[in-house]
């Protein structure tokens, strides 16, 4: 990596401290300084190493997306709408009792379960919540584990957490369901000119998931609280638009609250980000705007083709064609975000010579804003 | 330590300061001991507690200094002699008992030893006690040797019931703590029957204050008289110096070696005086008659010095002009303590000669002579003190609770928790008990827009002494607070003093256990019992009762004192370093042990760049296997 790598003192000055932190969870689990707690990232002591992982895994420290292009996908970044793309298609999951528990069409679930179960990984990172719906990584080993961590908390967490903790015991192939800027971190980590890396060679599949932002845990629980005892939640829902509303199920009852009340618990370190569709995974997944229960999947890597084509020979899930409009639609979507973020990066930086966190060449900064 | 009845009359014998003033006590036939321990006094009634079977006296440890010393009044009153002995922090506790005390007065032998420590070295201030003899009117006796130390305490039970007050002996730690000849004479047996006898109308009582005020001063002007020819005041030097040196108490062997150091005998004396308040009035005129410059060389505040520049005052028209020269003159610091060389400095300045340099390899030369003997080590938590787990778990439970939280201590070892050793999370130590009375008050500042989480801690001794009352103002007041009592079943600061928590008495015997729980619990607050070394489950349950957020709370985290339990019990573990695991210095640990958690049984070895126990110094708590991030501390059960 061209970009210098920093300590842990560095990570805190110059990304939490900034509130850039994505609370991805890549620096936790590999020292016993930085642990998450609540929705933060924090040190719990002064550590003196002028370099560490925590600073060079970082998905908002020195990103040179060229070179995690390079080491992911072996060609340069792509610095249009959607990154490196071989194939979108829609998908979902054929087994109902999947497609009834998950978010969209359930392709994540099944995805991960059938990776697993080829063998292709022996274990999977994924973010589970607990009874307070604060959500945290967690290795499955099997599928019932895996349909347990179906559904979306939209609370930050941090997921790679669990990654570097699981990827320094036994297990010897590793799946991981990332967000964008986990995806980041994973990439980083394969990237990382450290002499002492973590387990990184243990990860062989990265299932991304698309991402406009997460909320900051503490206040989205607090603010809850208020509305419905926060054990008694068992999934929240955001509907397509034009609904624009921040949904509560309990067992009994959903609670409508408008998005724009959780709208001021969005991470600042989402307004800052330029990836809405893990363009660093393997394979994406969204939802398939306008058609119900059905996903967006984004094929990018070799390894994301040949498992979403065993999984369709084998009829675990089904796929059809993305409508033209989708993708017009997706591609615009993302755009926004980038030129969103990057604008956000230069209001909060001063200058366009200085993207805080990206590394990106005049011409593709120039692109994306005009 | 050899008990001090063991001493033949007669003998020279070598004694720390604070047992020569417990064998004067003795030998005045002393019947009535209490203190609550404060460093530099301790040794005198510890001493005396040692030998009160034998002896057939009583001696406690009162829960604190008001109460020790009320509680020897009682002795006094009811006709038995009584000795009190404390640091200068606890005469500010005891002195609002002791302010009226002065206008009762006493029937038996009173004598209240206030013992300083100049430079705070064991203390949190530096406060002179001496102005208190002045505001109560009350004698003042100063040692300045040993022997001295023994044949003040001795006389100042006469003295005392010559005027029924009580009599003050001020020492300072150089005096309580370091050791010469004393000759010995014999001890005496209490000898009394105890009988309170309350012969005038409100004589005990706060009838009749003025009057009785007015009696005080009559006592004072007895005791000035008696002074006049009290043997603890001489003089020694030329007819006529150049200088004269006036001082007292610590300051007289500094004067003496001083001059004899600068050879100056021909020409400075040395006015030494061992009653100090009153002063002896026409005794100092005559000597300071003897020339025009006076150095007053006392510790700490410049309190002898303002006495004699008020006297001159009064006579300056018998005296002439005289030039004063000490801590108002700037010639000696009104601050710290004092030595040789600062006194040489101060007579050569004086005096306009060269000063004799002390020798610039001096201190280069002692470390050379000492530093095999003595390992360099920071001051700190010894090994496998239940303090450093506790204070680590504080330290997790505010940095994850990220609310700016912090912690507000008192007096007791846990007051090395503002160093490194403690993580630095002591924000505030004043006075005992304040740890929490602070808490009281930033606890009720929510409505101004206070928010931060405030813990108090405070030992289990310094809970009894003064944290008590400042719980109740908390739960009555509606604060909001987490007390956390350090227990560790012991006054270990002070050398291990039984309290009333302990079980057990001054004098060893078995003693009421007051049960912390119980009390706390009987506030109608929630009380949680925690073991420090148990870090998993201390730390969590200190952020609950952070985040609880609601009134008073207490943790009283329970562990006894790591020295008591080298004595009581077999070590719990056998710890080592897995070298193969250690992941030293690298990402992912960064010395976090050696570091970081600096348990001094825990050594860095730089040869190895891995971490190794100190198997002499290790007390096998184990608390280090749970912080290591590599398991490489490996803990057996011993």
């Amino acid at each position: 990596m061209s970009l210098e790598v920093k300590g842990c003192r560095e990570l805190q000055s110059e990304v939490i401290a900034r509130d850039l932190c994505t609370l991805c969870g890549a620096c936790v689990g590999m020292c016993p300084y930085l642990v998450a707690y609540r929705g933060r990232i924090v040190a719990l002591d002064e550590c003196n190493l002028a370099q560490g992982r925590c600073y060079a895994f970082c998905p908002r420290t020195s990103l040179d997306l060229d070179l995690l292009s390079q080491t992911v996908f072996g060609v340069p970044y792509a610095a249009d709408e959607l990154g490196t793309v071989q194939e979108i298609v829609i998908a979902r999951a054929r087994d109902e009792g999947i497609r009834s528990k998950a978010q969209f069409g359930g392709t994540v679930t099944a995805l991960a379960s059938f990776a697993l179960d080829q063998g292709l990984i022996d274990s999977a990172v994924l973010t589970a919540s607990d009874e307070d719906m604060l959500p945290s990584g967690t290795a499955a080993a099997n599928a019932a584990q895996i349909l347990g961590c179906a559904g979306s908390n939209f609370a930050a967490a941090p997921t790679l957490a669990a990654f570097n903790r699981h990827s320094a015991g036994d297990a010897q192939s590793i799946g991981v369901v990332a967000i964008p800027c986990q995806a980041l971190a994973l990439a980083n980590m394969r990237a990382s000119p450290l002499e002492n890396r973590n387990n990184i060679d243990k990860l062989k599949l990265v299932i991304g998931l698309f991402c406009t932002w997460a909320l900051r845990y503490e206040g989205l629980a607090r603010f809850l609280a208020q509305k419905v005892p926060l054990n008694r939640i068992v999934r929240f829902d955001i509907p397509p638009p034009p609904a624009n509303l921040f949904q509560v199920f309990t067992d009994s009852t959903r609670i409508d609250i408008p998005l724009d009340d959780v709208r001021p618990f969005i991470r600042p370190a989402c307004d800052v980000c330029i990836d809405m569709t893990a363009e660093f995974a393997d394979i994406s997944v969204g939802a398939a705007e306008g058609v119900r229960g059905w996903n967006t999947l984004i094929i990018r890597s070799h390894a994301g083709r040949e498992l979403v084509e065993a999984a369709r020979a084998k009829g675990i899930i089904e796929t059809a064609p993305l409508p033209e409009q989708n993708l017009a639609h997706l591609k615009e979507a993302s755009l926004l975000k980038k030129k969103r973020g990057l604008r956000k990066v230069i209001e909060t930086s001063g200058s366009e010579d200085d993207l805080l966190y990206l590394k990106l060449t005049s011409e593709a900064v120039k692109g994306l804003l005009s | 330590m050899t008990s001090i009845t063991a001493y033949e009359p007669g003998a020279s014998q070598l004694l720390m300061g604070n047992e020569a003033i417990a064998r004067g006590a003795l030998e005045a036939g002393v019947g009535f001991a209490s203190a609550y321990p404060g460093t530099p006094s301790s040794e005198i009634i510890g001493s005396l507690a040692e030998v009160a079977g034998e002896m057939g006296i009583y001696v406690e440890w009162s829960v604190n200094e008001k109460v020790a010393l009320e509680a020897a009044a009682a002795a006094s009153f009811a006709g038995v002699r009584a000795i009190v002995a404390m640091k200068q922090n606890g005469l500010n506790v005891a002195s609002d008992f002791l302010m009226t005390l002065n206008l009762t007065g006493t029937v038996a032998g009173l004598v209240l030893v206030l013992c300083d420590d100049p430079a705070a070295l064991s203390s949190t201030n530096e406060q002179d006690s001496r102005p208190i003899a002045k505001w109560a009117d009350l004698p003042l006796l100063e040692p300045a040797t040993f022997q001295e130390a023994k044949d003040m305490t001795k006389w100042a039970f006469e003295l005392s019931e010559e005027i029924k007050n009580v009599c003050l002996i001020r020492s300072v730690t150089r005096v309580s703590h370091a050791r010469g000849d004393v000759r010995l004479g014999e001890p005496m047996p209490p000898g009394r029957q105890a009988r309170f006898a309350s012969t005038t109308v409100g004589q005990f009582t706060s009838m009749f204050v003025p009057v009785k005020h007015s009696l005080l001063h009559q006592k004072l002007n007895k005791t000035r008289e008696i002074f006049e020819s009290s043997p603890f005041n001489w003089y020694a030097g030329p007819e006529k110096p150049e200088l004269l040196i006036v001082t007292c108490g610590s300051g007289w062997y500094y004067s003496l070696e001083a001059v004899k150091t600068l050879g100056l005998e021909s020409s400075v004396g040395i006015l030494k005086l061992g009653t100090t308040w009153p002063l002896p009035e026409k005794l100092v005129q005559q000597h300071l008659a003897r020339t025009d410059k006076v150095l007053v060389v006392e510790e700490v505040d410049p309190f002898l010095e303002g006495n004699l520049k008020e006297l001159v005052g009064d006579t300056f028209s018998a005296l002439g002009p005289l030039t004063f020269y000490g801590k108002r003159s700037g010639h000696l610091p009104s601050f710290g303590e004092l030595d040789p060389d600062r006194v040489m400095g101060a007579v050569s300045s004086v005096l306009g000669r060269e000063r004799a340099a002390v020798d610039p390899e001096y201190a280069k030369k002692a470390q050379a002579l000492t530093g095999g003997l003595v390992q360099a080590r920071m001051i700190g938590f010894c090994a496998g003190c239940p303090h450093r787990a506790t204070l680590w778990s504080v330290k997790n439970a505010l940095k994850l609770d990220g609310r700016g939280g912090f912690v507000t201590g008192d007096i007791g070892c846990y007051t090395m928790g503002l160093g490194p050793t403690g993580f630095f999370q002591l924000k505030t130590t004043q006075a005992m008990g304040s740890g929490a009375g602070l808490a009281c008050g930033f606890g009720k500042l929510g409505r101004l827009g206070f928010s931060q989480p405030v813990l108090a801690v405070c030992g289990d001794s310094t809970f009894f002494h003064a944290a008590i009352p400042a719980l109740i103002n908390g739960v009555y007041n509606q604060s909001n607070f987490t007390l956390i009592i350090l227990d560790n079943s012991a006054t270990a600061m002070t050398g291990f003093q039984p309290h009333p928590g302990t079980g057990a008495s001054a004098v060893g015997e078995p003693a009421p256990k007051v049960d912390l729980e119980a009390l706390c619990g009987s506030l109608g607050i929630r009380v949680e019992v925690a073991d420090p070394f148990d870090l998993q489950d201390t730390t969590p349950k200190l952020l609950d009762l952070m985040q609880d957020d609601r009134g008073v709370r207490v943790l009283i985290s329970r562990r006894k004192c790591a020295l008591v339990r080298a004595r009581e019990e077999k070590a719990a573990y056998k710890v080592r370093v897995d070298s193969e695991k250690c992941r030293g210095e690298s990402c992912g640990c960064a010395r976090l042990c050696t570091r970081v958690f600096q348990c001094p049984g825990l050594v860095w070895d730089s040869e190895s760049q891995t971490a190794k126990i100190d198997e002499v110094i290790c007390s096998g708590c184990g608390v280090c296997a749970d912080i290591c991030p590599a398991s490489a501390i490996i803990r057996e059960v011993a």
